[in-house]
């Protein structure tokens, strides 16, 4: 196919109703290289939470796409970010994913670095015999070209051209202030580290984390033991959702520019949310309309590979391409600073039940996105139409919620949970199209 | 045979029945190994080498108070409708390097166990392995040891794309 017009991948006509994705996008190596250098390095992308390195010296190691990242706070608290790689022979300088350090040392030839990224020893450099050419080097860490933080989640971006982060989140932040404005204290990332891999493409997760259609397919083992624990049997320590009352609620999604999306639902058992025993506090803090958006359904992506989810309570998920068909997850249960102990213990348990890869709902997701990696072999097949469903009902800009609570979607739609919408996947597939399209022409990535 | 051997076997006993229920889908007869108060945890890791802690303020893999979380787990599987448990994988675990830790002789006694899972997924054709240890918490009841509680430590954490109570 030819590769230098994405349109051949993505089949946008809204005159004439048609959304397609070609199911190469999820499939073809050539693709994922071009994935790496035009969206992955040209945009920005989560780095970490500020609870991971709250003091000075502090620092937690991770990547954009391929690429090792050190984000370190320096003696001052400032916060740095560079490519976690020594400049003498390029080993990674880290062997631990976090800790506090003033210096960090090379384990190869011993190059010493500051905590803000400055060199602090070139080993044995006097007797070394090097020239003046060497002298006129910079043997500072490689900072990021942007790093920003908002609300405590931070970002960086491998290209300077990049708009204010600010400004690349954009209307969502309305979205990503209620997950983050939760704690009167801040938010914080729960101790506790899990990660694994799966063998399928990592937009098999982008899409998945705001799909609202597979709930009653995929999870019907779920949904069957919380019918069982909605009649008072089983394990009630989760204090689960009455998942079928779900069926009946109004719910949606918002488009947003930059390629994030949401989907939210209303919630039929509001008392069932760990926030809810501080509902007043928080209500007197952020307003009567915003506390109630906390209590909804609300599952957010932000371009391209991070998302918030707070269908049961609430979490933060990474999900790291390591190739066109293997991913790495990493996620984090996300919760106010400063919670009650009652609380904490009860937004665990409901985290642990869904989320968990070891949970009751996420391990019938993962092994179905490697189930489609599997069914990308057919080369036969060509546009998928799997993003299709909800494109009639949709409200070109912001629809009477958004307009009522303040901020402006590119499109908004609405309607009951029998929708089960995939038009939330419309900005993720338009920003990978433009951004792609705009790599292959030899054009910056934002104008 | 002296007191604490005898102790010994009827331990290693239970572990031995608890994995061979596991490995053979005796679901039944796995629940009927746990009391019904049972303790079943399985903590994550807080950095690469220290181990979490406190199940209330900290992420587990898994944890519950009572053996209805179990139970529920069962249930699940029992539907036929998780597409991660159709079909189901088959495993063989291996408990070995007991070790009586405390012992009240005719009431509990604390055992330490190595173990390693091997499980097969007939679906992917994939094998991994999952190994750790763990601490087993027996009483005995109405003529019969029982698990009270269970921690499981899982070795290695970089886990496959699903991990389910008979993969540890």
């Amino acid at each position: 196919m030819d590769m230098s017009n994405i349109k051949n991948y993505i089949d946008d006509r809204p005159a004439d109703g048609v959304f397609r994705v070609h199911k190469d996008v999820y499939s073809d190596p050539q693709l994922f290289e071009l994935e790496m250098k035009y969206i992955f390095e040209r945009t920005w992308s989560f780095i970490g939470h500020e609870s991971q390195i709250p003091k000075p010296h502090d620092w937690v190691a991770t990547h954009i796409g391929r690429v090792p990242v050190l984000v370190s706070r320096d003696a001052n608290g400032k916060l740095g970010a560079f490519l976690n790689a020594c400049r003498h022979k390029g080993a990674r300088l880290t062997r631990t994913e976090s800790g506090n350090r003033k210096f960090h040392v090379c384990p190869y030839h011993g190059w010493a670095y500051g905590s803000d990224g400055r060199s602090a020893d070139v080993k044995d450099k006097k007797d070394g015999c090097y020239t003046p050419a060497f002298d006129k080097d910079s043997h500072d860490l490689v900072p990021l070209a942007r790093v920003a933080s908002y609300k405590g989640l931070l970002f960086g971006s491998l290209s300077p051209d990049v708009p204010e982060l600010t400004d690349f989140l954009g209307e969502l932040r309305f979205f990503i202030d209620l997950a983050m404005e939760q704690g009167e204290h801040g938010m914080e990332f729960v101790p506790g580290r899990i990660e694994y891999a799966y063998d399928a493409n990592w937009k098999l997760q982008l899409d998945n984390g705001t799909d609202a259609y597979h709930l009653t397919s995929t999870h019907t083992s779920f949904l069957d033991v919380m019918a069982k624990r909605a009649m008072g049997e089983g394990n009630q320590e989760a204090r689960q959702f009455d998942w079928q009352k779900r069926f009946s609620q109004q719910g949606g999604d918002f488009q947003f520019a930059n390629g994030h999306t949401v989907i939210w639902l209303n919630q039929a058992e509001v008392i069932k949310r760990p926030i809810y025993p501080g509902i007043e506090a928080i209500r007197k803090r952020v307003g009567a309309e915003r506390a109630d958006w906390m209590l909804k359904m609300r599952n957010m992506s932000v371009f391209p590979n991070m998302q918030i989810a707070d269908s049961t309570s609430l979490l933060l998920r990474t999900f790291r391409p390591l190739s066109v068909d293997r991913t790495e997850m990493r996620y984090w249960c996300m919760a106010p600073v400063g919670e009650p102990p009652a609380q904490r213990a009860w937004r665990l348990r409901q985290f642990e039940d869904f989320f968990n890869v070891s949970g009751l709902a996420t391990p019938d997701d993962t092994v179905t996105y490697e189930t489609c990696q599997a069914g990308f072999a057919a080369n036969q097949l060509d546009w998928l139409q799997g993003h299709c469903r909800g494109l009639a009902a949709i409200e070109q800009g912001p629809n009477d919620i958004a307009k009522s609570l303040g901020f402006n979607p590119v499109a908004s739609l609405k309607g009951g949970f029998a929708v089960q919408s995939e038009s939330a996947f419309q900005p993720v597939y338009r920003e990978w199209a433009r951004l792609m399209q705009a790599g292959i022409s030899g054009e910056k990535a934002y104008v | 045979m002296s007191e604490q051997h005898e102790l010994l076997d009827s331990g290693r006993d239970v572990l031995s029945l608890e994995a061979a229920s596991l490995d053979e889908q005796r679901w039944d007869d796995w629940l009927d190994l746990f009391r019904a108060d049972c303790e079943y945890w399985v903590p994550t890791w807080i950095t690469e080498e220290q181990l979490a802690e406190n199940h209330e303020s900290q992420l587990s893999q898994i944890y519950y108070s009572s053996r209805a979380g179990l139970e529920d787990r069962i249930a699940r599987i029992r539907t036929g409708k998780s597409p991660a448990s159709v079909p189901l994988r088959r495993t063989t675990h291996m408990v070995s390097n007991i070790v009586l830790l405390s012992a009240t002789p005719g009431a509990s006694m604390t055992l330490r166990s190595s173990w390693t899972c091997h499980v097969f997924d007939p679906n992917s054709k994939k094998v991994y392995v999952l190994f750790g240890h763990s601490t087993h918490g027996l009483r005995f009841a109405d003529g019969n040891w029982r698990i009270a509680s269970k921690k499981i430590v899982i070795q290695n954490d970089y886990l496959p794309t699903m991990v389910d109570i008979y993969c540890i």
